[in-house]
């Protein structure tokens, strides 16, 4: 249990010692629009606002209730404020395919990308999805992991903060 | 320990030095990512009463925009989690690369993660909950433009702590011929060729051992992809050249064969309706750093990415018998010889639009897929080992399903799932033990929106099965106490399995997550079996005992 202890104060150490230094902007690499075009990452976000980059899969039961969430919300949200919601799919070779009708049948409003070698997952240090990062600009505001049923609201509450 | 908070020191004081030294275009980030499990009771006597854990530091560094630096550190302290390879042991630097980009050319020094096309060809990536990290060790040069995209990989491939024997070979070129934002057409070509060359010559023996098939594996792959309006279409065929086949640890020099693969997608996406449908066949395609991996356990110096083509499921009763695709030559018993698969996907999704009948106020999502898959037809012989395969032959089945899923949300504050599939399984053909399984799962999961941003999530299945182990039932109920704070119970009864006592399973814990961290801890037994990600599978022994994890980004 020596070691637990040890493993855990460390990391405890390292997560509140390197929060500072918290990953300012977005990085800028190679992604694909459903279609196949190849784009840079810089190229997806609202140049002039606020943009929600969603790391989600087709396999992922979170990722898509967060998705459709926001997609419910997404026309009074662009009422409010000039946003653009980007949601990357990781999916690999496996359920690739599977992503550009799910997104037809699905009506989702907002613009989705594929990310198959989840190389610009790899370029922000997502490790679990779904993880939804808030960008003003290019500059990161605000991320976080995981899903919970009304949580899209919150996402809304920290522009409308960020905003003022 | 001490190797890793070393290590930890260096980059905490590069950080201050270049916080310090501060200029706007430099950016240092990283993530953190531990998973402790006390064993409390375990299949596998060694880790009984036993504490393991996984540790990885992924460390990067931007600078000037050309430039970027990546360090992964891991360590196994005091021992590896279960079901992971021997190789990853200690605290060790597994990942470390150094990139340059400029006027469209791109060098990588180091670790490299690639992917050409689909990975059918070449794939390495890292899978920490699989276990897998098989960058190539060593050089990769690219160059793009709007039109052509060039890449040169060269190196090793990483074993755990070690590199492969085998060195592997890659250039890919890719080529957008027609790109019409207009029309939204367009049409992309791609080329490859993968070698892996490896020399399995023994001449400290005398006379010299050898083999008589070459030391330079080739795979040349050519691919299509067209688009156009609603449609879609991609075509990527693979020639291997001779290799030879590892069977229960020995390469034979009469048993070397020549491999092949090939893909076909076709689809449709319209507004509120989208249907896929991929056909694969894969002839002798498994391909690795080093040759005797082939059948191994943890298949770690993997060269291609070639997963299962079926939907990947969420739920604990629906990854029972999970299908694992079967790329490979097998023969273990003259009743049991496979030389790779052939078979089909499906997808079909459906909005049903709000305000109709069937829609409802707030409308309703159905997917549907199909999946069938078959060992290669052919004529096989075990004495001597041969096969001879039909091209568009399909032989024994392996695996089928069919599965349905129905979302339907009924107000703001309650939705449910509805699915139900249908599953065929060749225990004997794809697991090389005995039996075949027909099976169907039901589940139904609930989310309930309360007030001040709670939220109950309740999930029930049942699966019922006349075969193997009879019936299972299970039930999860989630709560989320605010958007930070959950707690979860979940439980799989096999209650008419009464030869093994009815097992039962079961796991209660909570996570706490706040911005881009994540803590949670939980309690249970867990089922030993089949745990796959992304179509690639890794068998984890029963275990009962205390879990945490912790994961961060900065």
């Amino acid at each position: 249990m020596l070691m637990l202890k040890n493993i855990l104060a460390f990391s405890v150490i390292i997560v509140f010692s390197l929060q500072i230094n918290a990953q300012e902007n977005v990085p800028n690499v190679d992604l694909r629009t459903i279609g196949g075009k190849s784009l840079k990452s810089i190229d997806i976000l609202n140049n002039e606002g606020f943009s929600i980059i969603s790391f989600w899969a087709t396999w992922c039961i979170p990722c898509i209730n967060e998705l459709d969430a926001i997609n419910d919300l997404y026309d009074s949200w662009n009422e409010k404020y000039n946003i653009k919601v980007v949601a990357v799919s990781t999916d690999d070779a496996r359920s690739k395919k599977r992503v550009r009708p799910m997104v037809s049948g699905k009506n989702w409003a907002f613009d989705v990308y594929v990310d198959t070698n989840q190389e610009f997952k790899r370029s922000l240090n997502v490790s679990g999805i779904p993880h939804t990062i808030v960008v003003y600009g290019s500059k990161i505001i605000h991320r976080r992991i995981g899903y919970t049923p009304g949580e899209e609201k919150d996402l809304l509450n920290i522009i409308s903060k960020y905003n003022q | 320990m001490i190797i890793f908070r070393k290590s930890v020191s260096i980059f905490v004081l590069l950080i201050i030095f270049t916080e310090s030294y501060s200029q706007k275009k430099s950016n240092f980030y990283g993530s953190f990512e531990s998973t402790g499990i006390y064993y409390q009771e375990n299949e596998v006597d060694n880790y009984n009463e036993e504490f393991a854990s996984n540790n990885y530091l992924n460390l990067k560094y931007i600078f000037n925009s050309n430039w970027s630096f990546e360090a992964q550190i891991e360590s196994y302290s005091p021992i590896r989690l279960q079901g992971y390879s021997d190789s990853f042991e200690k605290t060790h630097l597994s990942t470390l690369s150094i990139n340059y980009k400029k006027n469209g050319f791109g060098f990588t020094f180091g670790s490299i993660y690639e992917q050409f096309g689909t990975g059918l060809s070449l794939r390495t990536w890292e899978d920490r909950e699989l276990g897998i990290n098989n960058s190539i060790l060593g050089m990769r040069s690219t160059y793009e433009n709007d039109r052509v995209t060039i890449k040169f990989v060269g190196g090793w491939q990483k074993k755990g702590r070690q590199i492969s024997v085998g060195k592997v070979l890659g250039l890919d070129s890719e080529f957008t011929l027609l790109d019409s934002d207009e029309t939204y057409q367009n049409l992309i070509i791609g080329l490859s060729y993968v070698g892996r060359f490896e020399n399995l010559a023994f001449p400290d023996i005398f006379p010299p051992v050898g083999y008589e098939f070459n030391d330079l594996t080739n795979l040349f792959s050519g691919r299509v992809d067209y688009a156009k309006n609603d449609f879609y279409f991609a075509y990527e065929q693979i020639y291997k050249t001779e290799d030879g086949i590892a069977q229960f640890g020995l390469i034979l020099n009469d048993f070397v064969k020549k491999g092949s693969a090939h893909t076909m997608n076709i689809g449709i996406a319209k507004s509120g309706f989208g249907f896929d449908f991929t056909f694969r066949r894969l002839e002798n395609m498994g391909f690795y750093g080093d040759r005797f991996e082939q059948g191994e356990l943890y298949g770690e110096s993997t060269i291609n990415y070639l997963p299962a083509l079926t939907k990947q499921h969420d739920y604990l009763l629906t990854n029972i018998n999970i299908y694992e695709s079967q790329p490979y030559v097998s023969f273990p018993d003259p009743s049991l010889m496979k030389a790779g698969e052939i078979g089909f996907q499906m997808d079909l999704y459906y909005d049903i639009e709000e305000g109709t009948f069937f829609g409802g106020k707030y409308g309703t999502s159905l997917s549907l897929n199909l999946s069938s898959w078959n060992n290669l037809d052919g004529k096989y012989s075990y004495n001597p080992l041969d096969y001879e395969t039909n091209f568009l032959g399909f032989g024994q089945k392996y695996f089928s399903e069919q599965s349905l899923e129905l979302r339907k949300k009924w107000s703001d504050n309650f939705s449910n799932i509805f699915l139900f599939l249908n599953k065929y399984y060749n225990k004997r053909y794809v697991a090389e033990k005995f039996g075949e399984i027909n099976s169907q799962v039901l589940v139904v999961d609930n989310t309930i929106k309360l007030k001040n941003k709670k939220s109950l999530r309740l999930e029930v299945q049942h699966l019922f099965n006349k075969d193997d182990m009879k019936n299972w039932y299970g039930f999860g109920v989630e709560y989320n106490f605010n958007y930070n704070f959950s707690g979860y119970y979940n439980t799989i009864v096999n209650y008419q399995n009464t030869d093994d006592g009815k097992p039962r399973y079961y796991s209660f814990g909570a996570s706490y997550s706040k911005n881009s961290s994540r803590f949670s801890v939980s309690y249970g037994k867990q089922r030993g079996g089949l745990l796959c990600y992304g179509g690639i599978c890794r068998y984890v022994p029963e275990f009962k005992g205390l879990s945490f994890s912790i994961n961060t980004s900065f």
